[in-house]
């Protein structure tokens, strides 16, 4: 289980980081091969489809690295166990949408298989919607995680033979 | 709606990132309409990430990740050090005027403001700066991006409203130079008030000064290169940011020699965690501004307004009270694209010029993009310095209150606006 | 009596004359069924982007979308024809071509078989004309031009036949490109010059009329299925009615638009060589497969 979530950890990064470096590349090149008078009409349509994958990949990675940001007015001036109650609050909640989320982004993918992507026959949309799909699964996998870890931290799951052990 | 906006208030004071307040409470207005497709929330996020003008986003945060680990940020440092060294507030004084050259460049507030908390941030807080300062100055610094020619925000004023777009552009100067002495002067009483001290003692000498010109030079070409590349029509506003991310991977390992792989894969690494916060809570509000929308708030509210009075000096101020308000909640583009048709015939018929009202309504406008407890840039800067929404907040409100007056002063002073269009165009 | 409420979305400006058109319609759909049919419109794309909206329609939602044939050839290939170039010549053709029964075919399994009702589509919105720095008068002086298309196929394969390198982008990224060069012109109605104010980056105006742009009005079939049938008579008629005072009003704005842009200092290129544009168009429907559909229409609005 350990090893199967730092491998997934490792590829979503790397995964990640092509992504936004192939977007670049490829914002560059229309703009070169635009001035050169060939537009490559399929680079910008490449590379806004690698920015939807790109932008859900990084959002995991953030809530991972407990990268987004919360306001904290009112949790700060909290007794610590009022605090850890609202977190548990909220990551419950937060699991709901995702779980919401990946639902509704199935669906979506489902129903409009037709649409095209910018246009072109044969391109499904669908390509593009997966991704909050394929985001919303990591997003909500985290979410466990970090739901198992205050469990644990908490003492009401047992720790761990290891430590650093990511599963429950 | 109302259950909506009180559900986000609720969701953010119990601490749960700002990101899945404004999804999860933006997702409950869908509850109060089974008439909608459910699938609506999930499909205006992934269309977000698919609106060109918002790949500036991304690419200019890279850029910024890259700069730093190029050399372009530290020799761009000590060339500020050097001229701005012996002045209050030095390195927030370094980001204004960074704001004013990238303001040529980039459309892009938000951009802007993320390339710059990733360049300036930590260095202005090791030097004293208490973090809400800096952030608050970096983030209100971008409102000089959009006034300064391009700027989307003109772009879509001057599509909607039917005005002139080269106008718009033309006017922007002067209220750009305005809002960079107001914030200038304000970040300077701040400073001196504080005691933040001037990073220098001594007058730096020639040599020290020549020394920080040549080893800065690529630092200093680096928006000069950009504007080239903008108006020799190479790249597009939207794709500019690539652009930036090239040139700075270009100067860091040809030039400067500094970026090895290791440093290459840390910027990029950086990078993703800062793309992952900040374009994931701008997706997801994209289902709170639905609701927004489809209730045609703005509308009924400014139908009030117009009830007060029929004065155009006072209306306008009226209209740039109620955007600024209305900027709390809502970003700067939907604003615009809902409030033009509603506002500008007004002004129209009450013998206001345009292009006058339009300079003032797009600051008051862009300024949405920089106040709690909505505003993208804010959550931009704030994301990626970790800053407190309150330590923010409360160091924003002179730089608040300062470009609030600057928009109050256009209103009564239209020549500020109209005298360079007027010299142009005739 | 129960209510009901269409929620109509429209990528054009509020001062464009189709939103006064819509407005128009909407006001007697609702007179017509004393408010027991409610249209509300919704300009500048504020409800979204139109492959999303289609897809929300698609699904049962009360949306509505202004569209164009283009986009519903994603569902129904054939119909993308009447985007194509030189496909109606004139005003009455476009109106002829609702009792096109090739066209009431496509309608059809619009409906049944993606969801889509195709309410009306008299709405015209004028010929479109290539906007460059240099007068156009055959597809050669094209050669070589970066022209601005919409992201859509048979807008790019038009465009290609014509001559030009067909170059997307989207409507506000106009100005900026044509201001930095990024292409060299666009290809556009009259009216959409003035209310962008594209003449400030634009010299010349060439009258290719080389497409007669033709806009559907679309609604989910489940919700229009739901409506009573006299609320379903008064939605569709209306539409018809506006739609083609609409057109009128357009033919007039063309007429207004081009007098402003000559006013403004642009120059009107009217001695174009339409056969031979006209010729070269030909190459759109043999790229993309559609010649056999464009003869069966063509035959069928003009025997
Ligand atoms: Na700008
Ligand atoms: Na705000």
């Amino acid at each position: 289980m350990n090893a199967l979530f730092m491998f997934l950890r490792k590829s979503e990064a790397v995964l990640a980081g092509t992504l936004l470096l192939l977007m670049v590349i490829l914002i560059f090149l229309n703009g070169v091969a635009r001035m050169m008078g060939h537009p490559l009409n399929w680079t910008i349509d490449l590379a806004t489809c690698f920015f939807a994958w790109g932008c859900f990949l990084c959002a995991d990675i953030a809530w991972r690295q407990d990268g987004l940001m919360s306001i904290e007015i009112l949790t700060r001036r909290l007794p610590p166990k009022a605090a850890r109650a609202l977190d548990y609050i909220n990551h419950m909640i937060i699991a709901g949408f995702l779980v919401y989320v990946i639902y509704a982004g199935v669906w979506l993918s489902w129903v409009s298989r037709a649409r095209a992507f910018q246009g072109m026959p044969g391109v499904s949309y669908s390509w593009v919607t997966a991704s909050i799909v394929v985001g919303g699964v990591l997003l909500l996998i985290t979410t466990l995680i970090r739901l198992c870890s205050a469990l644990r931290e908490d003492g009401f799951v047992r720790a761990p033979r290891r430590k650093g052990e990511a599963s429950c | 709606m109302l259950i909506v906006a009180i559900a986000f208030l609720i969701l953010l004071l119990m601490g749960m990132p700002v990101a899945f307040a404004i999804g999860i409470s933006g997702a409950l207005f869908f509850l109060q309409h089974p008439e909608l497709p459910f699938t609506i929330p999930v499909q205006v996020t992934v269309s977000q990430t698919q609106n060109f003008a918002l790949l500036a986003v991304p690419l200019f945060i890279m850029a910024g990740n890259f700069m730093n680990r190029s050399g372009i940020t530290e020799r761009l440092l000590e060339l500020a050090s050097v001229l701005t060294g012996r002045m209050t507030g030095g390195l927030a004084q370094v980001s204004l005027a960074l704001s004013a050259l990238m303001g040529g460049v980039s459309g892009s507030a938000i951009a802007d403001a993320a390339m710059q908390a990733r360049m300036l941030g930590q260095e202005m807080v090791k030097r004293g700066f208490t973090l809400g300062f800096a952030s608050a100055v970096l983030s209100f610094g971008a409102v000089l991006t959009p006034t300064i020619p391009p700027g989307i925000g003109m772009i879509l004023y001057g599509t909607i409203g039917q005005v002139s777009i080269g106008r718009l552009f033309a006017a922007g100067f002067v209220p750009a130079i305005l809002l960079w002495i107001g914030l200038s002067a304000t970040v300077w009483l701040t400073a001196k008030r504080r005691g933040y001290k001037p990073e220098r003692e001594k007058r730096p000498t020639l040599r020290e000064t020549a020394h920080a010109f040549t080893g800065g030079i690529w630092a200093i070409l680096f928006p000069v290169f950009l504007l080239l590349g903008l108006r020799t029509g190479v790249f597009t506003p939207s794709e500019i940011g690539a652009f930036a991310v090239v040139y700075a991977i270009f100067i860091g390992v040809l030039i400067y020699r500094k970026m090895k792989t290791r440093a290459f894969l840390e910027a990029l690494e950086g990078s993703l965690s800062d793309v992952g916060s900040v374009m994931f809570l701008i997706a997801l509000s994209a289902i709170f501004s639905y609701g927004i929308v489809l209730e045609r708030v703005p509308e009924v509210v400014s139908g009030l307004i117009l009830g007060i009075t029929q004065d155009l000096e006072g209306v306008m101020v009226l209209i740039a009270l109620f955007t600024l308000a209305a900027g709390f909640f809502i970003d700067a583009t939907v604003l615009i694209i809902m409030l033009t048709p509603i506002f500008l015939p007004l002004i129209r018929q009450l013998g206001g010029d345009p292009v006058h009202f339009g300079m003032i309504f797009l600051v008051a406008a862009t300024i949405g993009n920089f106040t709690p407890p909505v505003g993208a840039a804010m959550y931009a800067v704030c994301s990626i310095l970790k800053c407190p929404i309150g330590a923010y907040t409360r160091e924003s409100i002179p730089l608040f209150a300062a470009v609030a007056v600057i928009t109050l002063f256009l209103v009564f002073v239209p020549e500020a606006v109209l005298f360079l269009p007027n010299l142009i165009f005739g | 009596q129960e209510t009901y409420t269409l929620r109509f979305n429209h990528v054009l400006g509020p001062s464009e004359p189709f939103h006064q058109g819509f407005l128009k319609w909407a006001e007697r759909v609702k007179e017509r069924t004393n408010g027991g049919l409610t249209v509300e419109v919704f300009h500048s794309a504020q409800l979204g982007v139109e492959e999303d909206i289609i897809e929300q329609i698609r699904q049962g939602a009360n949306i509505g979308q202004n569209t164009d044939s283009a986009r519903l050839g994603n569902y129904v290939p054939g119909i993308a024809v009447v985007n194509g170039p030189y496909f109606v010549e004139s005003y009455e053709e476009a109106f002829k071509l609702a009792d096109s029964p090739t066209m009431q075919g496509w309608q059809q399994e619009l409906a049944d078989q993606h969801g889509l009702k195709v309410v009306c589509f008299d709405w015209v919105q004028g010929f479109r004309h290539f906007f460059t720095n240099k007068p156009i008068r055959t597809p050669e002086d094209l050669d070589g031009l970066r022209i601005r298309t919409p992201p859509a196929p048979i807008w790019q394969e038009s465009v290609r036949a014509l001559g030009a390198v067909p170059t997307a982008m989207n409507f506000g990224d106009i100005y900026p490109g044509l201001q930095q060069q990024a292409v060299d012109g666009a290809e556009l109605v009259y009216p959409n010059i003035t209310a962008a104010n594209l003449n400030e980056v634009l010299s010349h105006g060439s009258e290719t009329k080389h497409i007669l742009l033709v806009n559907f009005q679309v609604v989910s079939s489940q919700w229009f299925n739901s409506l009573p049938e006299e609320y379903q008579t008064a939605l569709v008629e209306e539409c018809r009615t506006a739609g083609q005072e609409t057109s009128a009003v357009m033919q007039k704005a063309e007429e207004n638009a081009k007098a402003e842009l000559v006013k403004r200092g642009m120059t009107i290129v009217e001695d174009v060589d339409l056969d031979a544009f006209r010729k070269a168009g030909e190459a759109a429907y043999e790229a993309l497969g559609l010649v056999e559909a464009k003869n069966k229409v063509q035959s069928e609005i003009r025997n």
